[in-house]
């Protein structure tokens, strides 16, 4: 006898999972952020199942707005966001799987041989106005010293993120990274400003542009660069 | 019942919303006064025909799952933003003791909608107007949430259906006026109009909406009429009452209340210029959050009161 | 929906989340994994809470700490990203071979 409850945690629990497992197996970055936003739905909406709706729909708020911050960051710094050149992005994969595999089941075995205590939440209980009662009174030094560790974080996170610093800018003499050991830097290289183009090779005037043919053509490297037309 | 009745608020307030933008632009335009109001009242019907017969638009390697799933969110956002609001005494689709923060979420997940849209386009301009979006609309929503526990203060709840009951004697609007106004200002955001669009505007070449035609722009357009639907239903019970009337309360006077919004919104969507995002966001950082604050900190003072 | 199950759940979460963080060579996608493997530990307190403490509040209070330990991981490792980009230009795990500035 399968209750509507089970089945909606069930449900709830195979879409955590599996969406949590496809977090690191889509290739487009900006999906895996919302998958892991999906398991985070998901186990939210258990936590609606256990009676905590407090929790639940405040774990889906705030894990909205971490994963969108998520997906900026990805987009920002990673080389393949979208995703649309697949490309390995995973090392020592062999012990990862392994150790995912050990830490699932060393944890079950935990559950499975331990005798967990039953004293389920009594119905009726006001649980949002005890949390709120428990946060501001008796545990309220701990509440407040999560609150001070959050301030911590933002002066922290201002401070290590800043580009300006006491000894400098924080990127200055920074080069990107080899493609061999003790090759050139891959990728661009900023040099001094120089007059001409180098590096732009086909810099033809487009035969649709206005001016092509005009005197002053001859003056083309004076003019700030144009990319070529695109024409759809 | 709740259902039902919150379907058919929706439904007519969508026409409503889709009637008065036309009118608004018409008028704004000085077109002549002629056939005005026929005009008005024929041109959404014409745009969703028009829109229906259109083929759908395609990009290079569009993100075709999240494309098609976007606008179907911010659709069901919506549907579930106005589900919290109660029509009558207890009345509500969703009566749970947390829905102010079920609204929460539900304005975190439309800024997720909205990148979303213009991310999977692959396409520049909709790419833009996602990024643009996604910071404008945290900041916005972060000064929103202070506003609503404002109003939950009174009420001693976090559930929508309590603070439209706390509002017996006063309305909140009346405790922090100030809160009103912020809370108007993420209507502008959610629905992404006039001052506050920053993801589907000319400037953009319509944005997040840029490169979508047909059935696709209509559930877009549809779910943008609607969020504005339920952002000024809920407006109407944080800050003026609710159902709430002078006599006999119902869901008359929310709808009342809800039409006067959305005229307001609309109104201002037409008419205010946009600041450059830039400063935009300075100003949300710098002036609307720290006032954001001090409103709570009022209405924390006239709730102790 | 017995604890055992709760429980079983969260320590798949735990161990997926687990296989990533080692894994993934992106810095941002190790968050990720770290993540969740916090989703699965917010679920083990929800359900430890819900199941078997009668519904005390300091099990709900310790899920709102655990909430707080997800934000400062997130800030402070975005952080750590954006400094190592600014210096090194990457964002995978293999362009950091030292501590050092």
């Amino acid at each position: 006898m399968v209750s509507g409850t089970d089945l909606a945690f069930w449900t709830l629990a195979a879409i955590a999972i599996v969406s949590g497992w496809r977090v690191f197996r889509t290739d487009s970055m900006v999906r895996s952020a919302f998958l892991l936003l999906l398991s985070f739905i998901a186990v939210g909406l258990i936590m609606l199942l256990l009676r905590a709706p407090y929790l639940g729909v405040a774990t889906i708020f705030m894990m909205g707005v971490e994963m969108m911050v998520m997906a900026l960051f990805m987009v920002m710094f990673m080389m393949n966001p979208a995703g649309l050149n697949p490309m390995n992005m995973v090392h020592q994969e062999r012990f990862a799987i392994v150790a995912g595999v050990l830490a699932f089941a060393g944890l079950a075995a935990a559950v499975w041989l331990t005798d967990l205590p039953h004293h389920p939440l009594v119905a009726g209980r006001p649980v949002i106005r005890e949390l709120g009662m428990e946060l501001l009174g008796r545990s309220m030094l701990i509440f407040e010293t999560a609150g001070v560790t959050l301030l911590a974080t933002m002066i922290g996170t201002v401070v290590l993120s800043s580009r300006s610093g006491r000894f400098g800018p924080a990127d200055a003499g920074s080069l990107p990274p080899t493609m061999t050991p003790g090759g050139m830097p891959a990728g661009r290289i900023p040099k001094k400003r120089s007059g001409g183009h180098g590096g732009h090779g086909g810099h033809a005037p487009s035969a649709a542009s206005p001016t092509a043919g005009e005197p002053a053509h001859g003056h083309a490297n004076d003019h700030p660069h144009q990319p070529p037309e695109h024409h759809a | 019942m709740p259902w039902l009745g919150t379907l058919v608020l929706l439904g007519g307030s969508v026409v409503f919303v889709a009637v008065i933008d036309s009118l608004a632009f018409a008028l704004i335009a000085q077109r002549p006064p002629v056939n005005l109001m026929r005009d008005a009242l024929l041109a959404p019907w014409r745009a969703v025909a028009v829109s229906l017969v259109r083929q759908q638009n395609r990009t290079e390697h569009p993100d075709r799952l999240n494309w098609a799933l976007a606008p179907a969110l911010y659709l069901a956002l919506a549907g579930i933003g106005l589900a919290v609001v109660p029509l009558a005494p207890g009345v509500a689709v969703i009566d749970a003791p947390t829905t102010v923060v079920l609204w929460g979420a539900v304005e975190t997940l439309t800024v997720i909608a909205v990148f979303l849209h213009g991310w999977s386009a692959n396409a520049p301009l909709p790419l833009i107007g996602a990024y643009r979006y996604a910071a404008m609309g945290l900041p916005i929503m972060l000064l929103s949430m202070f506003v609503l526990i404002g109003t939950a203060l009174p009420a001693q709840s976090l559930s929508v259906v309590d603070i439209v009951a706390s509002q017996h004697d006063v309305w909140n609007v009346l405790r922090q006026p100030l809160g009103l106004f912020l809370f108007l200002l993420l209507g502008l955001s959610l629905s992404l109009r006039g001052p506050f669009d920053y993801a589907d505007s000319a400037d953009l070449a319509g944005g997040t909406a840029g490169e979508v035609s047909g059935a696709a722009r209509l559930t877009w357009q549809l779910a943008r009429h609607a969020m504005l639907v339920a952002f000024a239903a809920m407006a109407s019970s944080a800050f003026l009452g609710g159902y709430l009337g002078p006599v006999r309360a119902g869901p008359w006077w929310l709808a009342l209340k809800m039409l006067v919004l959305i005229t307001l919104l609309v109104g201002a969507g037409h008419s205010l210029a946009r600041l450059p995002p830039s400063r935009m966001l300075t100003v949300l950082w710098t002036v609307l959050l720290p006032l954001a604050f001090l409103d709570l900190a009022q209405a924390g003072v006239v709730a102790l009161w | 929906m017995s604890l055992q199950a709760i429980l079983l759940v969260a320590a798949a979460l735990i161990g997926l989340g687990l296989y990533g963080a080692l894994s993934q060579k992106s810095f941002v996608m190790l968050l990720m994994g770290l993540e969740l493997m916090l989703n699965g530990v917010l679920l083990i307190v929800v359900g430890c809470w819900s199941r078997s403490t009668d519904g005390d509040p300091k099990g709900q209070l310790l899920a709102i700490i655990v909430m707080a330990v997800m934000a400062v991981d997130m800030a402070i490792g975005f952080a750590l990203v954006t400094a190592v980009y600014r210096k090194r230009q990457v964002d995978v795990i293999e362009g950091l071979t030292t501590m050092k500035h």
